[in-house]
């Protein structure tokens, strides 16, 4: 099984959490987003390949999370961290680990983003004080203060469970593999359904009504060939076992040409909008703004 | 409006004062974020030391400007600089008198912006990059990851070179920009539906594992779906959440505990279970 988490691992995790924060408020270089966490995390802990299952997993969940504007959501990326040092320190299945840690942790710490977020209220009214006095480096630095409880609000629970949770959580994974076999079973599935949560979420923030034939096409595309590609593979796999002479390797169906198929139909939507908008515009400019709203429901979805 | 009589140093803007508030802009954005002001006092860490030279040190001027711009303010982190910059333009040309107009124009664009850059930057490129990245790593390829930070460069790009753009377009470039930002929404939108339709289709590895043996003979449930068409519980189980987060007082914390729980039992019940 696993070898724990050794002290260095608890250090250089608790500093990459307490970047990833700020690069999500400013840089955002995607090193905040799940998927990194997971690689970063499975580099620490020298498993890369379970950190990228994990990551990719808890990434698929988070989908559509991040569309609300200065709302706390789940921290996906400590969840990720968490999940992704314990499965491989504790040798717990990386399925479960997402579901019985990394989704427990990563809402929990919606709790520390509130109160980061409130902390830095302080700050801004020294900043008011700062202006009546005339000090400009004074609002400068207050401004700058707000470092402090952004980043303690993760590096502080992520190093005190890595550090002080590794026992209890091997007791648990042990006992979880022995006795209860349906619950670590039944995690694994849940782990296999969270990104459904993921896609739900994001298509509640798009127009669905408006394009839904996008999302019929999107879907029996890529069930028809993920099928024909999947099955394809397995007649391979199982080929090559029966035969050593037969050879080739047979890939999976590749996500970037189901999205450019996509970025195509975009681009002939985006051709007709704009074209329609260049009639509207040799009209009077009264029925401009009518027709403006016609097709304007996403707006009506971010109200 | 255009009288003359602005108490500013009359300063303009450099190459320099450009770099420098783009710098604070990409590294600092947002670090001061409460739920007081939001982006309040960030707004002004940013132009600030523009605002100084502008309406130099102590001057009653400076002390009324930097009150007005450390006001509550909100918007999208990747649009932001655009309104900076309309207001650059403004200030310099009216000083101390644009007061007014700059607060008008900084509440005013905030919501359109935060509206089109949440959708596009907030929803969408995480949507696409995500999923194309989440689905390579899943089979062990670290390459999705790297493409979206590549990705998210360019955005930075983007980011940087806007303030200038806003600096010299002025005023009259939000209305220029409608008719194209709303066919560029539509066309992005239309690509997160089908891409989460092709998600739904590949990533949610779950399937009926339950059989019936009915005297000799059995039924695989998931062969007969299987006929029907392929990944359909997937699909279903897609439309159950989104049907669920239309329920009120539903969040998306709540919602994804409710799936933990209903996989569980289910699983544990011998109905569903996770597909190879």
């Amino acid at each position: 099984m696993g070898t724990g988490i050794a002290i260095w691992q608890v250090i250089i995790l608790t500093i990459y959490s307490m970047y990833q924060i700020m690069d999500e408020l400013t840089l955002q270089t995607s090193l905040s987003q799940p998927i990194w966490a997971g690689i970063i995390a499975g580099l620490v802990m020298g498993d890369l390949k379970t950190g990228l299952v994990i990551g990719g997993s808890l990434q698929l969940t988070v989908l559509g999370v991040g569309t609300f504007g200065g709302a706390s959501k789940i921290d996906a990326n400590s969840g990720t961290v968490m999940a992704t040092a314990f499965a491989i320190g504790t040798g717990m299945n990386g399925q479960v680990a997402v579901a019985a840690l990394g989704v427990p942790v990563a809402s929990l710490m919606i709790q520390t983003d509130i109160l980061a977020r409130f902390a830095n209220t302080f700050f801004q009214h020294r900043i008011d004080k700062m202006i009546e006095e005339e000090n400009y480096k004074g609002i400068e630095r207050n401004y700058l203060y707000g470092y402090l409880p952004w980043t303690l609000s993760r590096g502080i629970p992520v190093f005190l469970a890595l550090a002080f949770g590794g026992p209890f959580v091997r007791t648990a994974v042990d006992y979880m593999n022995t006795n209860l076999a349906w619950l670590s079973n039944g995690l694994a599935t849940a782990g296999a359904l969270l990104p459904a949560v993921g896609f739900a979420i994001l298509l509640r923030y798009l127009p669905v009504k408006k394009h839904w034939p996008y999302l019929i096409l999107g879907f029996v595309i890529t069930a028809l060939l993920s099928t024909l590609y999947g099955n394809v593979s397995l007649l391979g796999t199982t080929i090559a076992g029966i035969d050593s002479k037969f050879t080739t390797a047979f890939a999976g169906l590749p996500m970037l040409g189901i999205a450019l198929i996509g970025f195509a139909l975009a681009a002939m939507q985006y051709g007709r909008t704009v074209k329609e908008q260049q009639v509207v515009a040799a009209k009077p400019a009264a029925s401009a703004t009518d027709s403006n709203e016609q097709d304007g429901e996403i707006h009506g979805d971010e109200l | 409006m255009a009288t003359n009589s602005n108490k500013t140093t009359d300063y303009k803007l450099t190459k320099k004062d450009f770099k420098q508030m783009n710098i604070r802009n990409l590294f600092f954005n947002q670090v001061g974020w409460n739920y007081e002001r939001m982006q309040g006092s960030g707004y002004l860490y940013l132009i600030l030391p523009q605002l100084r030279k502008m309406y130099g040190d102590h001057t009653p001027e400076l002390k009324n400007m930097m009150k007005m711009q450390n006001q509550f303010f909100n918007t999208s982190n990747f649009f932001n600089t655009i309104i900076s910059g309309i207001d650059m333009a403004l200030e310099e040309k009216e000083g101390a008198e644009s007061l007014e107009t700059v607060a008008g124009i900084k509440a005013g664009l905030m919501g359109p912006f935060a509206a089109i850059g949440d959708s596009i930057f907030a929803a969408l490129v995480p949507a696409i990059m995500g999923a194309i990245a989440a689905n390579m790593a899943v089979q062990g390829n670290i390459m999705g990851a790297i493409l979206w930070m590549l990705v998210n460069f360019v955005i930075m790009w983007f980011r940087w070179i806007q303030l200038k753009f806003a600096y010299t377009q002025g005023v009259s470039l939000v209305n220029e920009m409608q008719g194209q930002l709303n066919a560029l929404t539509d066309a992005a939108t239309l690509l997160g539906v089908y891409v989460v339709g092709a998600l739904a289709a590949t990533m949610v590895n779950t399937k009926i594992i339950y059989v019936a043996h009915l005297g000799k003979m059995t039924v695989n449930f998931q062969d007969k779906i299987d006929m029907i068409i392929p990944k359909l519980i997937p699909a279903l189980i897609v439309g159950a959440i989104y049907w669920m987060l239309g329920k009120k007082r539903m969040t998306s914390t709540k919602a994804i505990f409710i799936v933990i729980i209903v996989a569980v039992i289910l699983s544990a019940l011998g109905i569903l279970g996770k597909a190879a």
